[in-house]
Order: structure tokens, then sequence, then C-alpha cells
């Protein structure tokens, strides 16, 4: 009867500890290589009310747009390239496209097209690509990577009519996409006028503040990843908790909830109150990392705190977590990373992911 | 018998050639050793029963007889086809202007074999009139491929060989075609039809003689 409940699916945690200040510390290329951010948010223990610096980040996390049945020839034209793709950094990403069923497409700053279709639409569509890393003995899956930049890529040339050819007259493919800009220097350009004759919407992220009283939580030391028996507690187990503490989830192990056996770590201690502050929407990685840079000033002014976490959550549909590492969907499809923030300047950096994903970096 | 087989060998004779002779141990080691790696698929076990149950025939050994194919027709052979050079095009000759003509000439035979291609004749009467009929000078498009690059070549048809179709292009290029996992389009006055390459690897006039099953839907 429990056969199926041993087999769970795999995930992997990867938890490392340094310091900011530490010159070989590759905390800001972590942020800047997990392209695709879908939720943000900060927990600071023994805090009443938002710190005044984090709601100014909060009201300048930019724009993102979303442009509903675009073609995907669209963002692969020359011109689009030199108006935007070349002055900064775009992003581009597939909306309400499940990556194990339907086409999905991602554009990453380093002006590379990564196409995730299905084996119908490969043998229709004429592009050579590879095989899906999580394919079993049919192949259903394959991955199309273009290179943007490439120099192999100018118009004109058999590569770039070839792939324009493709995606506008043999196998249109289109679908909703989510996107947004960072420039570079003096830009000036609007994706919605460009986009004026697809349905282009602007959304804002959405904030979200939360304070919680009254939680017990774990006592963690900032040199000890795994813990010691009585001080402190492991760097898994407080990832644990601080799920269920963002979730809302009452960690007392009474015998009458039959949602959650699930009780706080020992050792603990209750703290009188602390302040969730979540932000939702199509997030760009320059932003997390000013954040980042904002929560680790915030222990520069003495605090009751001794750590707080910043916790940035990936989307389940995307076609890449890391880099360019494939990303997929098998019974969850989460890929996320957590900075614990110490008081001293140390981090810890747990990154986690699902079944169909590679290792984190 | 065996006995005489595995003696040592002796020392006047070690002197003569100047060996090194193993011990009788090391010996064993090695010709076990020598016929593992000799035979690699069989066991030990198997090795000692196919060298002590089975009689080596030196002399009077059967000769295995080779069958000979009787050719039916008295046409030339495959290898004699290709010495003679029959198909070869020259690079003169490798222009597409060349063979539009032939393709009108087969345009032209295939309506008469459809009895004429109006707005009322039935799609599967053409389908059944087409899967007897010649494609040489067709014009093909591949639109399906297990290989991507295939996708998308466009050309009349030169000559379609059991597996293969050898194509000529707009580009003047001559381009082989494998028929397996494929999907090709034929066009004729409007009708468009779809040639699934795996189910069609017949030589042209064998396939006339053929009966095709019906099948719902076919994955390539």
């Amino acid at each position: 009867m429990y056969s199926n409940l041993e087999k769970t699916p795999r995930h992997l945690l990867v938890c490392e500890k340094s310091n900011f200040k530490n010159e070989k510390s590759r905390h800001g290329i972590h942020v800047e290589n997990h392209y695709f951010n879908y939720r943000v948010s900060v927990l600071i223990p023994e805090c009443g009310a938002l710190p005044a610096g984090l709601s100014t980040i909060g009201s300048s996390f930019g724009k993102y747009y979303l442009v509903k049945n675009l073609p995907v020839y669209e963002i692969v034209e020359q011109q689009f390239l030199d108006l935007c793709v070349k002055k900064g950094s775009f992003y581009a990403l597939s909306y309400n496209t499940r990556i194990d069923q339907d086409n999905s497409a991602a554009l990453i700053p380093a002006g590379k097209l990564i196409l995730s279709v299905d084996k119908d639409t490969y043998e229709e569509l004429g592009l050579e690509g590879q095989q899906s890393q999580y394919s079993h003995k049919a192949v259903m899956r394959h991955i199309i990577t273009i290179d943007l930049t490439d120099a192999s890529f100018a118009p004109g040339t058999k590569k770039y009519k070839r792939v324009i050819w493709a995606l506008k007259e043999k196998k249109p493919l289109a679908c909703d996409f989510l996107m947004a800009w960072h420039p570079s220097g003096e830009g000036d350009f609007s994706l919605s006028s460009y986009f004026a004759k697809y349905q282009c919407k602007e959304h804002t992220p959405s904030v979200s503040t939360k304070i919680l009283r009254d939680i017990p939580s774990p006592v963690i030391s900032g040199g000890e990843l795994k813990g010691k028996p009585e001080e402190s507690c492991d760097s898994q187990e407080f990832l644990d908790w601080l799920g269920a503490a963002s979730a809302d989830i009452d960690c007392n192990n009474e015998a009458s909830s039959f949602l959650s056996t699930y009780c706080c770590p020992e050792p603990s201690v209750v703290m009188g109150q602390a302040c969730l502050w979540t932000v939702t929407g199509f997030l760009l990685p320059e932003k997390i990392y000013m954040l980042l840079e904002q929560l680790r000033h915030y222990f520069d002014e003495p605090k009751l705190a001794h750590w707080t976490t910043l916790t940035v959550h990936g989307f389940a549909d995307s076609p890449v977590s890391w880099g360019v590492a494939e990303h997929g969907f098998h019974k969850g499809g989460e890929n996320l990373y957590n900075f614990v923030i110490f008081r001293n300047h140390d981090y810890w950096l747990q990154m986690a992911v699902g079944t169909q994903d590679g290792c984190p970096p | 018998m065996q006995r005489d087989v595995c003696l040592n060998i002796p020392p006047n004779h070690v002197k003569m050639l100047d060996i090194q002779p193993h011990g009788p141990k090391q010996a064993e080691a090695f010709v076990n050793s020598f016929l593992k790696h000799t035979m690699p698929r069989l066991e030990g076990k198997d090795i000692q029963k196919h060298l002590r149950r089975k009689a080596v025939v030196l002399e009077h050994a059967f000769k295995k007889k080779k069958k000979n194919k009787k050719r039916k027709t008295k046409s030339l052979s495959a290898k004699e086809r290709r010495q003679m050079k029959i198909f070869e095009l020259k690079p003169q000759q490798q222009k597409y202007e060349l063979f539009l003509p032939l393709h009108e000439l087969w345009k032209q035979y295939i309506r008469e074999l459809c009895n004429g291609l109006g707005p009322q004749v039935q799609p599967m009467m053409i389908q059944t009139k087409l899967l007897k009929a010649d494609f040489h000078g067709a014009v093909v498009t591949v639109v399906k491929s297990k290989c991507p690059s295939y996708v998308g070549t466009t050309g009349i048809i030169l000559q379609e060989l059991k597996h293969m179709f050898k194509i000529i292009t707009k580009d003047d290029k001559l381009k082989v075609i494998p028929k397996c996992n494929s999907v090709f389009s034929v066009e004729i006055d409007g009708f468009v039809s779809h040639i699934y390459g795996s189910k069609f690897q017949l030589r042209s006039s064998e396939r006339s003689a053929k009966k095709f099953k019906v099948k719902g839907t076919i994955d390539l």
C-alpha cells in the first residue's frame, strides 16, 4: 500500500556558506544567472515595521509587459535585436505554456533564444536542436538553442534566413510572452510601443507585507552549516522551517491539527514579531541584487535580529533554471534559492531544484 | 595423451632455443587467459567443451555451397549499372530549367490517369491512383522529418530508388533524400497529398503491384 509513497521524486538541495566581503564570493554570479524570477520574499525577525530602504526598492522594481499571441519571429528579427537586445539585458519568457506539454520559448540576456518543443513541432519546424536530457526511451521533447549574437547570425546569412523562414512560414509559433528590459546606458526604447499591434499590457510587481507574531524560530549560527547538537540547527531544517513560516503553517504539533504535524526544530526561541515582505511578478536579477545589497546593510545599525533571509522563487514552467541548464517539470517545477544573511556579513546560500533539473552551480 | 602434450620442455632444448620456460602452473594460467582473450564470449567451461568434445577435422572438410540467386529477367546487376554510370548527371546537365518539361509531362500523365482533375473529383480516388503511379518528374517538398535539416527541400524527382529520392532543387543542386522517417508532399492542380516515406520503401516498378493497408494516423 505504501509503495507509492516510498518512491518520492528526487530533489536536490545545495547549501554553501561564505562571507560577502570575501573576494571569491560568488553570490553575485548566482543571482545574475538565475534569469527568470517569480517571487522574492524577505523575512526579518524581531521587526515590527518594514525598513524604509526595502520599501523604496520595492517600488523601484521595474515594469514588465505581457504581450498576447506574439509570433516568435518578432523577437528574432534583426531590427528588434539592434534596438533592444544588444543595448541592455532583455528577458522574455513564454507565459501560460506548460514546459512538459506545450512549446515554450525563452530569451536570455546572453542573446540566446531557447525553444523547448514537442516531437511533432520539432519534426515540422526544421531547426536543429538536441534531445531533452530528461527523455526516456521515446524522445518527446527537444531543445533548440539559437545564438542571436553570433557573427554567423547576421541578416542575409543562410542561418538567419533559415531561422526566419522556419519561424515565419514553415511553422509559425506564437505564444504569450512576459518580457522585461534593463537598459545598459541611455536607452530610448519602449516595448509597449514596439509591440503595439499585439495586445501589450504593462504590469508592476505586486508587493505585500505581513507581520507574524509569536512564532517559534530555530537558533542558527553563521559558522555552523550542519548545526551543533544542542546549540544551533542544521541549514536544511532551517529551510524547512522557513517554508512553513512563510506559508503560515502552525508549527506547534497539536494532535487536533491534521494538516501539519511539523514542529519547529530544536533549539528554538520564540520571536515576538517578524516581518514577511513579498514581491510577486516578473522580476529582474539586477533588482534582486540591489535588494540583497540593501539587506546586507540592514545590520549596519544594531538590531535585535541575528539573521534575515531572502528567498527567490523561479518559474515552474521556464525552460532554463541557472544559466542554460535545462529545467523540466516532473511532479513539481521548483527552482529556488535562499540567502540567510548574518550580522557579521556571513551568509548561507541554499539552492533547491526539483526532479528534472541539473545540479545548481 | 594429455600428459605428453603438457610436458615440460627438456633442459637441453631450453639452452638451444634460448627461451625461458614457464612453470606448469604459470603455463596453465597463460593458456587460460589466452583462450579467454581470444574467445571472449565463452566462459571457461564452454571453452573446455569446445576443445575436448569436438573433433577437429583437418582434411576433407565440407565446402560451403554458395547459393546463387537466379536472375529471372535479363537485366543488368547493380554492380554493372554503377560501372556503366547510366544514371550519372554531368554538371552541365544539372540545371533545373532542363527538367521543367519533364515535370509538365508528369502532370499530363497524372491528369490522364485520374481522367481529368476537376472540382467534383474525390480525393480518395486520386490517392489510390497516386499510390500506383510513377513519381519521376514530380515536384516534391519535405514537410516533416526526423532530421530537421531535410525539412523544406523542394525539387523535381529525377530518380526513385528503393530507399531514396534523387532530387534536383531550384538552386541546381542534386540532393539525395532518404525516404525513411520523412513526410513528402506532392502537389497537382491544387490537390496536395502527403506521402509517408517510411511506408513507401519500394521500387516504383514494384509499387504498382502492392496493396497498401489503411491506417488511422501514422507517427514518424
